[in-house]
């Protein structure tokens, strides 16, 4: 009688679309059900759990083709609950032959949080463990087509198995689309784990993004140039209309109409900028933006030697692969954690775990009994090198002054300044002149896992294990902004080329963007499976590219916030990555001792011929890959005259 | 349950002086230790990660512990990666190999070296795309470089000869310069000694010899040039080539056209090394084998290599001005380029060669013992030759030797060969048609070939079988020639002349001709016109056993 009532309500609900009500009342019924039968509860239910899941679980996996993707999306939040279920009802033996038997299911997939996971033994680590606090906290939410939800239901209700239903209910938020079941390839966005985050993201992802480069840049005032004298060349021979010039005139069309709006807002620049990409099939400019932060003037003779640099610079496309010009470090005894190499080159530097940074002068290398000091400044010394004849032995200078194993360097743009990061939990401006510590920034709490000097210099930006990024001037020891909002660490900190943004990735799996100006994220990207190692924007500042801990590069659109093309680009973790200076190809280095170059191009044009569909994700084309002789790759580096450096410790091992 | 067992609690709580430690205590203990240690590994994990390392090692593990404000363990810091013991007995159970050491001995030991100082060193690991294949840089197989990526290399190399060899010569490094400088002096000097072969083995595999491989294609000109008189300096240049040719990570293309002159130089040349007391045949025949091999592994790269070589050799082949020792090496190196090659060349000249040779093989007529001795050289590479075609042609149809057992069948065969008219249908006609004329003509011959009366059964049969396909190539020459008379006149000549000088020259000549010769007398009997000549080839090359004596 009873049942017969339900049933007519139910029926009644589901006709008139009333989910949550449905749900609802369910949940009522388990309640209710599940008192009644408290008593007898605690004994049954470790194994209640232990039946219902796997039914659910071959059920799911003898449903139908094209839905079963669908409700296999369903059972990893379950199989997480029912683990943390029984965990918290003390189950602990039942919790673990649980987890054992069914973790295989899901190691492809999310193999990280499982060894995490795996780690909670009792009660208490529920509350301690940051993840599982994560997954109580938050519903998970998945998107399933009508069917699937129905099927789903049905099944719940079929088999009465109420430890099922009762963990769906509590933890599980369906998102019912009308129409067929998406491809599989969208599994990535059909679930999301943590359900606040993704919404989040999306939330996040909706605000505007000034993607585009610099006005007035060093580069633009040389097209300008170029453009101008070009017109001239152009009308008097139009025989020799190739692509360069063709490139070149739309380019000074472009600029006119840049200089004539200069007065106006961004946006419309922007704009102007779409609508002649749009003429100009060939070539995209990327609109100019404003910046945001007072940023230093590059002195007349740099800014010649750039002018110089970017004139000579080699076009680099699928058929015109760059030279690569390896440092190897020798002798490291495993203790070199971190390089860099200036623009040019000409300096490259180590920080090691013995604390100490050695910046090697490449021009001064294969010169045999140099001078102590070529810049002859032993006056101006500053306390460092207390043994100047020690000095003249090294082939580097020393620079020594942290406490605790260096963890990052990098080099301002013309290379005559040093920054370090280190597990002391400061940061150490070092001039290359003078071969001296200047300033010691305090700050983070923790050890500073990253640091990088902006594209303009005087700006710099850091990544620490107390999950904050912050941004500093080189004149002022306290930061200007802290970004806070990852859930764990921040390992690699990049910046966008306008100097308006910078990138983070972190341990928690995500890539955020951060306003420097607010300090607010104004970017989430969700999709890595493990920590992210490494970061690269796009010279046009349009694209980014990030690399993780299993060697998968994931390629965003940052206007989008989506996921361009995610590869398996190596087979261990992705130590950096660059972009060419054209923005045609992507180099990653890997620990598998590999550096790969990634044609870009041709992914870009997929995007952009469905721009508007946004249909599956075209695939990052593999160009070469360079296998080095047992040397992982640390640090690579575009020249501007489009040069590839890297760097590497020869690991003696093998 | 967890990994950490309450048994594991209770041993640390009494190390640490705890000696009654309640077993419920420990059994609460044990998961959270479990915890703390999986939490300080992911930390340790971390550092790692930051440290730009795979293996985790003692640091890691300490920086952790300095993350959490613990106080690190001290007295396992190394910089090198842990190594631990599997405990005898049980299968997940390790531990680290700690040894006592023993103050005395640690003092008394002499100062281990000072480590050496960090370095840095650079090399071009890409030049636009291609890597350079220098000691540096993996060994070239390992890049599996696809074939479009090949064909890149390639022209490169055909376009930017100059581009690319510039920066050759710059690169080149002083441990490559004494390496050249050794190879050269161990060539000139003393390629007797061990050394040699040890360098020979160095220049055969080897990677980054690369940017020599100009130096020693020019070396290689220069001393052949140079030493045509000297054997063992000429053997040891053309063993230098073999090495280089089978080094897998050279690009040898682009400098053969500098190497094959020399090569052939050594295969054709008219005097090599002293000619009365050098065995300058070996030399040719270790030539003429390196050619072979040039051919095979380059010819699809060099399509005219092949045919540029043949056209070289068949002129030192025809021209009667040439001498003996050139007509050899011309002979060996078109043999070794394959029984396709000996048919489609030789066999069709053959026919006026032989005219030519005659004379040079008969006591009466050659007085000079060198010249003669010269001439039954070329006479036995082109019987080795013919007989290498026709073994090949035996292999190709195997049904040839289908009726070996009809002893009638034999004789027919062989004679249609000797008429000429016959032959000439013969050829036109495929292997299964030509069976019933030749039948038909059986009948005549018979008498004459009774003359000649067949020592072996078999022999004679597998001959015959094999000699219509011969003869398609014979007959063109044939054809032209002249009328039957005069060539079954020449032929019996021949093999009069082939069954004395056996007899004259049977201790003067080498082994192997030897063989070749008494077998050509066992033949001889029963072939007393043109085929003759082919037939103890035909008869050694059809016996397995004796094949072997000639292959």
């Amino acid at each position: 009688m009873e049942e017969e009532v339900e049933k007519a309500v139910f029926a009644y609900l589901r006709k008139k679309g009333f989910r949550l009500t449905e749900i609802a009342l369910q949940e009522e019924q388990t309640r209710l059900s599940s008192d009644a039968s408290s008593l007898s509860r605690s004994e049954s239910d470790a194994a209640k759990y232990y039946d219902g899941y796997g039914k659910l679980r071959s059920w799911a996996y003898n449903s139908l083709d094209s839905y079963r993707h669908e409700l296999l999306r369903v059972l990893y939040p379950v199989f997480i609950h029912c683990f943390m279920d029984l965990v918290a009802q003390g189950h602990m033996q039942e919790a673990r032959t649980f987890f054992q038997t069914f973790r295989e299911d899901h190691e492809m997939m999310h193999l990280r949080d499982l060894q995490t996971l795996e780690g909670i033994l009792s009660p208490s680590h529920l509350e301690e463990m940051e993840l599982a606090r994560l997954w109580r906290q938050n519903k998970v939410k998945i998107r399933l087509c009508q069917y699937s939800y129905e099927l789903l239901v049905q099944y719940l209700h079929k088999t009465q198995s109420l430890a099922m239903l009762g963990v769906i209910n509590e933890h599980i938020n369906f998102e019912v689309y009308p129409g067929q079941p998406a491809s599989m390839s969208d599994d990535s966005e059909a679930v999301s784990l943590i359900g606040t985050s993704q919404d989040l993201a999306r939330e996040i992802n909706q605000k505007e993004l000034h993607w585009g480069l610099l006005e007035d840049s060093v580069e633009e005032r040389m097209e300008k140039t170029l453009s101008e004298s070009d017109k001239t060349e152009v009308d008097g021979n139009k025989e020799a209309d190739t692509e360069d010039n063709n490139k070149k005139k739309t380019d000074g069309n472009k600029h006119s109409t840049a200089v004539n709006n200069k007065k106006k807002k961004d946006k419309v620049v922007g704009a102007t900028g779409k609508t002649i990409r749009s003429e100009s099939s060939m070539v995209s400019v990327p609109p100019r933006v404003k910046p945001e932060l007072t940023l230093p003037q590059f002195p007349p003779e740099v800014e010649q030697s750039i002018l110089e640099d970017l004139r000579n610079r080699v076009q680099l496309n699928s058929l015109a692969l760059p030279s690569v010009s390896f440092y190897t470090f020798l002798n490291t005894h495993n203790g070199l954690n971190c390089s860099t190499i200036s623009h040019d080159g000409s300096l490259v530097a180590g920080g090691f775990s013995d604390s100490s940074v050695k910046i090697w002068d490449m021009a001064k290398i294969g010169q045999p009994g140099r001078a102590s000091n070529p810049q002859g400044e032993n006056g101006s010394m500053q306390g460092m090198h207390s043994l100047a004849s020690d000095e003249a032995k090294r082939p580097y200078s020393l620079l020594q002054g942290h406490s605790g194993p260096v963890y990052s360097v990098s080099f301002s743009p013309f290379a005559d300044f040093l920054l370090s990061s280190s597990s002391d939990n400061t940061i150490r401006l070092w001039s290359t002149r003078l071969n001296a510590n200047l300033v010691s920034y305090k700050g983070h709490n923790f050890p500073v896992w990253d640091a990088q000097f902006s594209p303009m210099g005087h700006y710099f930006a850091t990544a620490s294990h107390d999950r904050t990024a912050r941004l500093w001037s080189v004149e002022r020891i306290q930061p200007l902004r802290v970004m806070a909002g990852h859930l764990s660490d921040v390992d690699c900190v990049q910046w966008h080329p306008n100097c308006n943004y910078i990138a983070t990735g972190s341990s928690d799996k995500t890539v955020r963007l951060w306003d420097v100006q607010t300090g607010n994220c104004a970017r989430l990207f969700i999709g890595h499976r493990s920590m992210v190692l490494s970061l690269a924007i796009s010279p046009d500042g349009r694209f980014m590219a990030s690399g993780d801990e299993d060697g998968t590069i994931m390629l965003w659109d940052l206007s989008t916030g989506r996921s361009v093309s995610p590869i398996i680009g190596h087979s261990s973790c992705v130590w950096t990555l660059a972009f060419s200076c054209e923005g045609t190809l992507l180099a990653s280095g890997s620990a598998d001792c590999m550096v790969k170059l990634w044609d870009i191009t041709s992914s870009m044009k997929a995007l952009k011929t469905d721009d508007s569909k946004s249909g599956p994700a075209s695939r990052l084309r593999l160009l070469k890959a360079l296998p080095t002789k047992s040397t992982p790759v640390y640090t690579l580096r575009f020249s501007r005259r489009n040069l590839l450096f890297a760097a590497g410790a020869l690991s003696a091992g093998s | 349950m967890s990994i950490v067992p309450k048994e594991t609690i209770e041993v640390i709580a009494q190390s640490i002086g705890i000696p009654n430690l309640s077993p419920d205590v420990a059994l609460a203990l044990a998961p959270d230790v479990e915890y703390r240690l999986r939490e300080i590994t992911q930390e340790a994990i971390k550092c790692m990660r930051h440290s730009k390392r795979t293996v985790l090692t003692a640091d890691d593990v300490d920086s952790a512990l300095n993350l959490r404000n613990i106080e690190p363990i001290y007295g396992f810091a190394s910089s090198d990666p842990l190594k631990f013991k599997r405990a005898i007995g049980h299968k997940d159970l390790f531990y680290l190999d700690d040894r006592e050491v023993d103050f005395k001995e640690v003092i008394d030991a002499p100062l281990p070296k000072a480590p050496l100082d960090t370095a840095v060193v650079t090399h071009w690991l890409a030049i636009e795309g291609v890597q350079p294949a220098i000691p540096e840089n993996p060994p070239i197989e390992a890049i599996v470089a696809p074939p479009d990526g090949k064909k890149m290399d390639h022209g490169k190399d055909d376009s930017l000869p100059i581009d690319l060899k510039l920066p050759i010569k710059h690169v080149l490094s002083r441990e490559l310069q004494m390496y050249f400088d050794k190879i050269g002096e161990l060539i000139l000097g003393r390629a007797d000694t061990p050394l040699f072969k040890d360098a020979l083995l160095s220049l055969a595999k080897d990677s980054g010899l690369h940017p020599l491989v100009p130096y020693f294609s020019y070396f290689i000109a220069d001393e052949v040039s140079r030493n045509l008189n000297n054997l063992p300096i000429l053997f040891a240049l053309m063993r230098v080539v073999k090495s280089l040719l089978s080094n897998p990570h050279i690009h040898i293309e682009p400098y053969l056209h500098q190497m094959m002159p020399s090569i052939i130089t050594c295969l054709v040349a008219k005097r090599v090394g002293h000619q009365i007391s050098d065995n300058h045949w070996a030399i040719r025949d270790f030539a003429s084998k390196i050619v072979a091999s040039i051919c095979r592994r380059y010819g699809h790269v060099y399509h005219n290599l092949q045919s540029r070589l043949t056209k070289t050799l068949i002129h030192a082949f025809l021209d009667p001005s040439k001498a003996l020792t050139q007509h050899y090496g011309a002979i060996q190196g078109l043999s070794a380029l394959g029984p396709s090659v000996v048919r489609l060349l030789i066999l069709p000249n053959l026919e006026t060669y032989m005219q030519l040779l005659d004379p040079e093989m008969q006591l009466d007529k050659q007085k000079n013992e060198l010249k003669r001795k010269e001439a039954w050289r070329v006479y036995g590479s082109l019987l080795l030759a013919g007989g290498s075609c026709l073994y090949d042609r035996l292999r190709l149809f195997p049904g040839l030797l289908s009726p070996p057992d009809i002893l009638p069948w034999k004789t027919n065969k062989k004679i249609a060969l000797t008429n000429l008219p016959n032959n000439k249908r013969k050829a036109s006609s495929r292997l299964t048609a030509h069976q019933p004329p030749t039948k038909k003509l059986a009948v005549d011959p018979t008498g004459t070939n009774s003359q000649f009366p067949s020592t072996d059964g078999p022999v004679t049969s597998s001959s015959s079988g094999s000699n219509p396909n011969h003869h398609h190539s014979h007959n063109s020459s044939n054809n032209n020639s002249s009328s039957t008379g005069n060539i079954t006149n020449a032929n019996a000549n021949i093999n009069n002349v082939s069954g004395s000088g056996a007899h004259g020259q049977r201790v003067a000549v080498s082994n192997v001709l030897r063989q070749a010769w008494k077998e050509d007398l066992d033949a001889g009997h029963l072939l007393s016109s043109l085929h003759g000549l082919f037939g103890e080839g035909i008869f050694s090359f059809i016996q397995p056993a004796e094949m072997h004596c000639f292959i």
